[in-house]
């Protein structure tokens, strides 16, 4: 009896129990809502507004990447100084006992390259010496031409590559290809001529490295923990002996970029990118009938090249859009969250219009109406690539100047009947 | 008996878990409209169709029957739903679980009832789902539309009945009407590149009614009863600002009721409402519905049969129904409380529409 009654209401519970299934297709208009979302799509042709281009926000001695190119428009070449190990080293390890240093025997410099062209054939570097006063204020014409000769054989990186296991047994050059990276590391050996210890320097000593290539020739060198580094043979003075030591190796404690011609000035036009780096700031006019009462779906940033991008296939570049924290003109602190930066790809010689999607900016504005209306264009990686791009700027004609194509939707009148 | 007291409560408490928003049964032929009419009856009323509704002091359609009740009481039901929905070729399936009412009444005097309780007034939750495209930025642009209403707009109901003398009772009430949909509109794009449209808002309905019946024993057996109701306008507000002003209807009813022994019993009612003062795409209803009780104690055996119109839907003719529903009660603890259970299958039919409904009724009354 008791079980027939639980039974009983379990099948009740059961029966009863709580379930919401109320999605049903809509056989419209009969059997739908009387009012529907309404999506409007509009280009706002004269919106942006007070637009400038400014230059120098990353200068070459601040880039990650030293440059290397030979191209028409451009001559690009790094430079770099290892400062020296001093005028006396330990003759032994565990001995506090120091010698004075002699001479070098050779050295033994490692490279890394970390963006080139595998096309481009007979990409060749030579290297020269520089003096070791080179800083962030020397520029191409006080290096050009380099100050000393030839250091060594120039390097031909195809024919490197094509030795077995990648080395050279004549000139000591070795290369290892890090696929996973996509970088190259150079080994290069230095003789005593090309590695000379001047003691009056304290065997401080400076480079700069030129390229050259069948077609355009443009690479990038790594600095920072991939930068340049130094291992030096030398001999030391030991009780009137001269005997072989190695040093420690030496980074470089100057890298930078000198370029000719100089980065083209700025103009009338939208720059982004090129070195040192160029940015664009644009204000636009955001209407209230947006901000105020609809749902932005898609917004998109539209810019005609006013030129053709320069530079080689491989210096295609990133462009990424910010919102700004502040419209302060150039100096305008851009917010660098991914929630407020879009991006498109900007591919060297293209004329085509480029498009950026920018709805979560535009998003961003409508839900903070404090926030100042201003995109800025820069690349992404400023200042590691010589390309650069222009755009035409809000006073060109109607069709080039920049516009925004908004995507929204009217807020839908709930309520109504 | 004490083990079956308990077990009502556990059952009682155990629905009260589940329950979920107050509210009616839902119909697509109210998407367009205002919603779905409440129907304003107990399980025991709605197992007869609804006959009984005008002389059964538990539901809340009329005052009257009221001055009869003899001791404090509370009843509350919940209805499950299992609906199929056939539009345009394409049959759905749905599921609703519903809690329409809940009613407390008593003696304050010897000749005065009361009651307080609310019931559905209109039901307002449903989701439709479309698949449609627009032309966008020169491109044909598929997407799902999903449109959804969640709430429903209560009858809160107070109420008074007296009986006058042996053969005539009157009652009169008055109904506040409140209630909140929280509403969504979202829009999902095949190409990804348009972000998801999604808005929502929660509408907030308020309205009047005053209602008045009249209870009146003919001969031993036999009883009338009549009632009006009017309500004035269902204001809808989101964000504080009136979005929709819609008059709602004028009613009136009556039923008879004939218990030729104390083991049988069978009424009869109609009723009628001006729906159409609603709007376009609203109809003036009559509605119908004949039942019988038979056996009295322990498990009395109800049925019933109803018909009529819903107020809402497309063309020119009002969508129609007619269901047949069966049912029987148990009481427990010394006649302190009882569980009523029902079955209701129901078919509307409108302009392309065809709606079957399976409804399992269950309802508690305790009269502590």
């Amino acid at each position: 009896m008791r079980w027939r009654r639980l039974a009983l209401i379990g099948a009740a519970l059961l029966a009863t129990a709580c379930v919401e299934e109320l999605a049903a297709p809509g056989e419209c208009p009969d059997y739908c809502p009387s009012n529907q979302l309404t999506i409007v799509d509009t280009v706002l042709g004269n919106n942006i507004s007070r637009d400038s281009a400014f230059r120098g926000y990353v200068l070459p001695n601040q880039s990650a990447v030293m440059l290397a190119a030979n191209l028409p428009g451009v001559d690009g070449r790094p430079i770099f100084r290892m400062n020296g190990p001093g005028s006396r080293s330990r003759i032994n390890p565990n001995d506090t006992t120091t010698g004075a240093i002699r001479s070098s025997d050779s050295a033994r410099l490692q490279l890394y390259i970390i963006r080139r062209d595998s096309a481009a054939t007979n990409l060749t570097l030579r290297f020269f010496r520089l003096p070791k006063t080179i800083d962030s204020t020397t520029t191409f014409a006080d290096v050009n031409p380099f100050t000393d000769s030839l250091v060594r054989r120039p390097l031909n990186i195809d024919t490197l590559l094509a030795q077995p296991n990648r080395k050279d047994t004549v000139t000591g050059d070795s290369a290892v290809v890090d696929t996973i990276n996509h970088r190259l590391v150079l080994s290069l050996k230095f003789d005593s001529t090309a590695a000379r210890y001047i003691a009056a320097d304290s065997g401080s000593v400076a480079y700069g490295i030129r390229i050259s290539a069948d077609s355009l020739a443009s690479i990038a060198i790594g600095k920072g923990t991939l930068g340049p580094t130094l291992t030096w043979y030398i001999r030391l003075d030991s009780s009137n002996v001269r005997v072989p030591r190695t040093l420690g190796t030496f980074s470089a404690a100057f890298a930078s970029t000198v370029r000719n011609p100089e980065a083209p000035p700025i103009d009338s036009t939208l720059a982004v990118g090129g070195v040192p780096s160029a940015r664009s700031l644009l204000r636009v006019a955001f209407p209230k009938f947006i901000r105020d009462s609809s749902q932005i779906i898609r917004a998109t940033l539209i810019l005609v090249p006013a030129v053709p991008a320069r530079g080689a296939l491989i210096d295609s570049f990133t462009v990424e859009v910010h919102t700004v924290l502040v419209d302060l003109g150039a100096k305008s602190p851009i917010a660098v969250d991914a929630t407020r930066t879009d991006t498109t790809m900007i591919h060297i010689g293209a004329t085509d219009t480029v498009r950026i999607e920018v709805t979560n900016l535009l998003q961003f504005w409508a839900a903070d109406s404090t926030q100042p209306t201003s995109l800025v264009l820069r690349a992404r990686d400023e200042a590691q690539s010589f390309a650069e791009v222009r755009f035409y700027p809000s006073i060109a004609a109607a069709l080039e100047r920049p516009k925004l194509e908004v995507t929204f939707v009217r807020r839908f009148p709930f309520g109504a009947r | 008996m004490r083990r079956i007291a308990w077990l009502v409560i556990i059952v009682c408490a155990a629905q009260a878990a589940m329950w979920g928003t107050a509210a009616a049964q839902d119909s697509q032929f109210g998407v367009r409209g205002l919603g779905t009419p409440g129907r304003y009856e107990s399980v025991r009323a709605r197992s007869t169709g609804g006959a009984f509704t005008p002389f059964d002091p538990l539901s809340p359609l009329t005052e009257a029957p009221l001055a009869d009740l003899a001791a404090l009481t509370a009843t509350a039901m919940e209805g499950t739903s299992y609906r199929q929905a056939d539009v345009g070729g394409t049959t759905t399936s749905l599921r609703s679980t519903r809690f329409p009412l809940l009613n407390v009444a008593g003696r304050v005097a010897p000749r005065l009832a009361v009651a307080a309780g609310f019931t559905t007034y209109l039901d307002k939750s449903w989701d439709v789902q479309l698949r449609d495209s627009s032309q966008l930025r020169g491109a044909l642009e598929r997407y799902t539309d999903e449109l959804t209403s969640d709430g429903s707009v209560a009858d809160l109901r107070l109420a008074a009945a007296s009986r006058l003398t042996r053969r005539i009772a009157i009652g009169a009430g008055i109904h506040l009407l409140s209630g909140s949909t929280r509403q969504t509109a979202e829009r999902r794009f095949d190409d990804t590149t348009f972000h998801t449209v999604q808005q929502l808002a929660e509408a907030r309905y308020s309205g009047f009614g005053v209602s008045g019946s009249i209870l009146i024993g003919i001969a031993p057996g036999l009883s009338l009863s009549g009632w009006v109701r009017s309500d004035n306008r269902l204001r809808a507000k989101v964000a504080d600002t009136t979005s929709a002003l819609t008059d709602l209807p004028r009613g009136v009813g009556g039923g008879v009721l004939l218990a030729p022994s104390p083991s049988v019993k069978i009424g009869g009612s109609v009723a009628w409402r001006s729906w159409s003062r609603a709007g376009p795409g609203a109809f003036d209803t009559w509605s119908w519905a004949g039942g019988a009780e038979f056996g009295t104690g322990r498990m009395p055996l109800r049925l019933g049969v109803r018909g009529g119109q819903l107020p809402f839907g497309p063309g020119t003719q009002a969508p129609t129904e007619i269901a047949a529903a069966a049912g029987t009660g148990r009481t427990f603890a010394q006649g302190r409380a009882s569980m009523d259970v029902g079955i209701e299958r129901l078919e509307r039919r409108g302009t392309g529409l065809t709606e079957r409904v399976w409804t399992v009724l269950l309802g508690i009354t305790v009269r502590p």
